[in-house]
């Protein structure tokens, strides 16, 4: 290859590059006073990962701790497109949601600050079901038999354990004599349980409860909610519950005096209708009722809903809401058509907005949980940028340092080499879209030593060569020709790991793992390429300059 | 010109039954404190909670803990990071990972509540928050494993390629030798497994097979030179020639693994010391577990071509001509 040629090729790199990592202008969203808003706004395009830029990370699974779900994977790509929908409603520049394996849904929202608010959102199953009150006193009925399945099974499960609430399973946290009266310290032990007016006997479980206003309503103590809540859990009292009915817990508490209550109903475990025929929902205040969302149905769930409410006319109707029942059951006046409320029951307009948003967006089809959160604060990023470009500049340095101290005039080819492997390794993260994570960044300072290894192996072989009385034109032919199988080889063994690492490596690895390839193409290019182009400049450019050689 | 090292001619392998003494008691030295007590993995591992929290003021650890216990969360562990304002807060022992699964980040919630009721709203910020699941910390662990292995093998099925089978056994050997010091190394230093970590491990394996692969590729080039010299004294013939090589790299690789100790930050430290030793570790494996296990293979499997002479390369009594052809294959 001509000289010219290859000059011309160096060059074409070059101006790639600037091109690669040019600021440039985009239109994105940008959080404005609160508020997102599409915006143009000009940077460099080089994507950052979330631990350099500060944002939540979230991979959420199918909850079966609630019941097996048969097909998996069909519901995690139906709960895909409900969880990209919330995401899209709830405003996040460039937020990433995608499917990661058979059972898995990745979330990456950049430049979150709320992120319990984010992860409520994006978790809430927002299961909307109407269920009537049962009529027919089956819990009482069955109390005896409760009391007996607890009997037999000798349940000494008083102090409370992680249920299956969420609200309880902070209660387990909370320390036993810490408890205080915010409302997630329903904390339990039974020695405290003192009986508050029986329903059906002195039985373990039905000393518990109190009969309230309407069919199918139980009061509960605030204090025995735990413990309530576990014995139902287990399987021996599942095994006599009334069948066909379901228990569910109200979503607030009410005061009694000066004791605090949850209510607990049975209800029949058929819905009458469920969320799945809403089209809209939108936050109100009520001046009666407080804060609530009104929803409105399609033509064919106002048409159920009319019918099924008309057949239950005078009874209690519970809307609930991921199992809990939202407010208390009004009592079905007539038929109900197209609109209806529900109550937030004392939480704030924020509340309301969410839960407006997640019913518009759709309910989840089966519940999830949260397997794994990243959440890293946006300083902290920058101060990781700070840090790993610090780093960076001293290794270079460094280096600069120990190869012009050692190889002189090669070493000074090999430096401007070195300053376009860093040229050439950024332009290429951008140019593919390779998102730069610490670790990446990490592995990136750390290239830049490993980097001049191609140099170094290819210099030594010239003063080799040279040492043998070969002149310099042929000492700097033959030391590139012998070094390249060694560089080829070992860079070629290098890069079969990183693709390993890419294949296998999650988030910030997998970033490692783009960098480093990037980096070995780079230094291959550079080392072996471009150096040698300087040395045939040189070689050209002076007669003389071909006795001698500093390196 | 400035020369280290130049026209050595020292007998590195000579001294192989010292060098794999001292490396195997420093292997056994980690395995042994491993089998006593299990390797810190970090909560990507195991999983749990992790907190990393900036206060205003300096706080009292005590006091952090004790807001913890009062809150139930029992066994944290609490580290200062960086800074004496800078904090870690762990929690990851089995019952809480068990609780935590049902919602993972309900612990990091608590631990936010009951730090804020502590220090005041503002006197406490949480700068990263890290909540796993035990199903992701299996899955990244055999991930790990997989990763390590099929490198191995690709590595194996590659040099197979480009040298011969001999040369890349020797080269994955030294390689899991250097798994083995590095995890003993980890033990020792008590440095938390973490994936980055588990990435600095394999920059190690990939740096150090480099160095092995430099070394053979003097090996490969010295046999088809066909000199009159038994294989160990190729061997050290090679190791030899490429010294001056070996120092240069060891520096401006060690040069960048300093500025990233140094500079980069707590996060990045565990992976920055992995890379330090990395260096020792690699540049000692090629050297004496790469060399005296080729030798070692050499004499067990001699090839098919001149095997009379090869079987004796170990002896260096018997001085035999290798054709070019036996070493390429």
């Amino acid at each position: 290859m001509s000289l010219k040629w290859r000059i011309a090729i160096i060059f074409g790199l070059i101006a790639a590059s600037f091109w690669a990592l040019f600021p440039r202008t985009a239109v994105e969203r940008v959080k404005r006073n609160g508020e997102f808003v599409y915006d143009t706004v000009r940077r460099v395009p080089l994507k950052l990962g979330l631990d350099l830029q500060g944002g939540m990370h979230l991979a959420l699974t199918v909850d079966e701790s609630k019941g097996a779900v048969p097909d998996k994977e069909k519901a995690i790509d139906n709960a895909l497109k409900v969880v990209r929908n919330r995401i899209d409603e709830f405003g996040v520049a460039e937020p990433l949601v995608q499917k990661a394996g058979n059972d898995r849904i990745i979330v990456e929202l950049p430049g979150i600050d709320d992120p319990i608010r984010a992860q409520d959102v994006v978790q809430k199953s927002a299961f909307l079901e109407f269920q009537i009150t049962d009529e027919t006193q089956a819990l009482e009925k069955a109390l005896p038999r409760i009391d007996a399945a607890l009997k037999d099974a000798k349940v000494t499960v008083a102090t409370a354990t992680p249920a299956a609430t969420a609200d309880t399973n902070k209660a387990g946290l909370q320390s036993l004599f810490t408890a205080d009266t915010s409302k997630k310290a329903d904390s339990t032990k039974k020695d405290s349980t003192a009986a508050t007016g029986t329903v059906g006997g002195p039985g373990a479980f039905s000393k518990l409860l109190q009969q309230g206003q309407m069919p199918g309503e139980y009061y509960v103590a605030q204090t025995d909610v735990g413990t309530v809540t576990q014995y139902l859990a287990l399987p021996q009292v599942a095994a006599v519950l009334p069948p066909g009915k379901v228990v569910r817990w109200s979503s607030d508490t009410v005061s009694l005096g000066n004791r605090v209550y949850r209510r607990l109903y049975v209800l029949d475990a058929k819905p009458i209708i469920t969320g799945e025929y809403l089209t809209d929902a939108k936050p109100n205040t009520s001046p009666t009722e407080g804060n609530i969302v009104e929803f409105t149905m399609n033509n064919e769930g106002a048409r159920r809903f009319r019918a099924e409410t008309g057949r239950h006319v005078k009874d209690f109707m519970a809307i609930v809401l991921d199992q809990r029942v939202m407010g208390q059951p009004p009592v079905i006046q007539n038929a109900i058509g197209a609109r209806g409320q529900i109550t937030m029951g004392g939480k704030d307009l924020q509340a309301a907005q969410d839960l407006a948003l997640v019913l518009r967006a759709g309910s989840l089809p089966v519940p999830l949980k949260v397997e794994d959160l990243t959440q890293i604060g946006a300083s902290l990023g920058k101060d990781s940028i700070h840090a790993g470009i610090t780093a960076g500049i001293i290794a270079v340095v460094l280096v600069v340092v120990i190869m012009l101290g050692y190889y002189r005039f090669s070493g000074a080819l090999a430096v401007a080499a070195l300053a376009l492997y860093i040229l050439y390794t950024l332009a290429a993260l951008a140019g593919f879209g390779a998102v730069l994570t610490l670790p990446g960044l990490a592995g990136f300072v750390l290239s830049i030593g490993i980097a001049v290894d191609a140099n170094v192996l290819i210099f030594e072989r010239i003063r080799e060569e040279l040492a043998h009385g070969k002149t310099v034109r042929t000492a700097i032919d033959e030391g590139f020709r012998h070094a390249m199988s060694a560089i080829v080889d070992s860079n070629v063994s290098t890069a079969l790991t990183a693709a390993v690492l890419y294949q296998y490596g999650t988030g910030p690895v997998r970033g490692f793992a783009v960098t480093l390839l990037a980096g070995i193409a780079a230094s291959m290019i550079t080392a072996i390429f471009v150096v040698r182009t300087f040395y045939m400049i040189w070689l050209n450019r002076s007669r003389e300059a071909q006795t001698s050689l500093s390196i | 010109m400035l020369r280290i090292l130049h026209d050595t001619n020292y007998d590195f392998i000579r001294w192989w039954k010292v060098m794999a003494a001292i490396t195997v008691a420093f292997i056994l030295l980690g395995l042994g404190s491993l089998a006593v007590k299990p390797p810190n993995y970090s909560i990507e591992f195991t999983g749990g909670t992790l907190m990393q929290l900036t206060f205003t003021q300096p706080p009292d650890v005590g006091e952090i803990r004790s807001a913890l216990d009062d809150a139930g969360i029992h066994g944290a562990e609490i580290q200062q990071f960086g800074t004496n304002r800078d904090f870690t807060v762990r929690a990851q022992d089995p019952k809480q990972v068990a609780a935590q699964a049902s919602g993972a980040s309900n612990i990091a919630n608590v631990i936010e509540g009951v730090l804020k009721k502590k220090f005041g709203e503002d006197g406490v910020k949480v700068g990263r928050r890290e909540a796993v699941g035990p199903r992701v910390g299996q899955e990244l662990k055999r991930g790990a494993i997989i990763a390590i292995l099929l490198s191995f093998l690709i590595t194996l099925v590659y040099l197979s390629i480009r040298f011969e089978w001999r040369f890349a056994a020797a080269a994955v050997i030294a390689t899991s030798h250097d798994v083995f010091t590095t995890i003993a190394f980890l033990k020792l230093m008590h440095l938390e497994i973490s994936l980055t970590v588990v990435a600095g491990l394999l920059t190690v394996l990939g740096y150090s097979l480099n160095d092995t692969i430099i070394i053979f590729d003097r090996v490969r080039e010295n046999l088809r030179k066909g000199r009159k010299e038994t294989l160990y004294e190729t061997l050290n013939r090679s190791i030899n020639e490429t010294l001056p090589r070996s120092v240069l790299t060891h520096a401006t690789t060690f040069a960048a693994t300093l500025a990233l100790l140094l500079f980069a930050g707590e996060v990045i430290r565990p992976f920055a010391w992995v890379m330090a030793f990395g260096i020792v570790t690699g540049t000692f494996s090629s050297m004496y577990v790469a060399a005296p296990v080729l030798l070692w293979i050499e004499r067990k499997w001699p090839r098919k071509t001149g095997a009379r002479q090869s079987s004796s390369t170990a002896t260096p009594t018997s001085r035999t001509r290798r054709s070019p052809a036996t070493a390429t294959r």
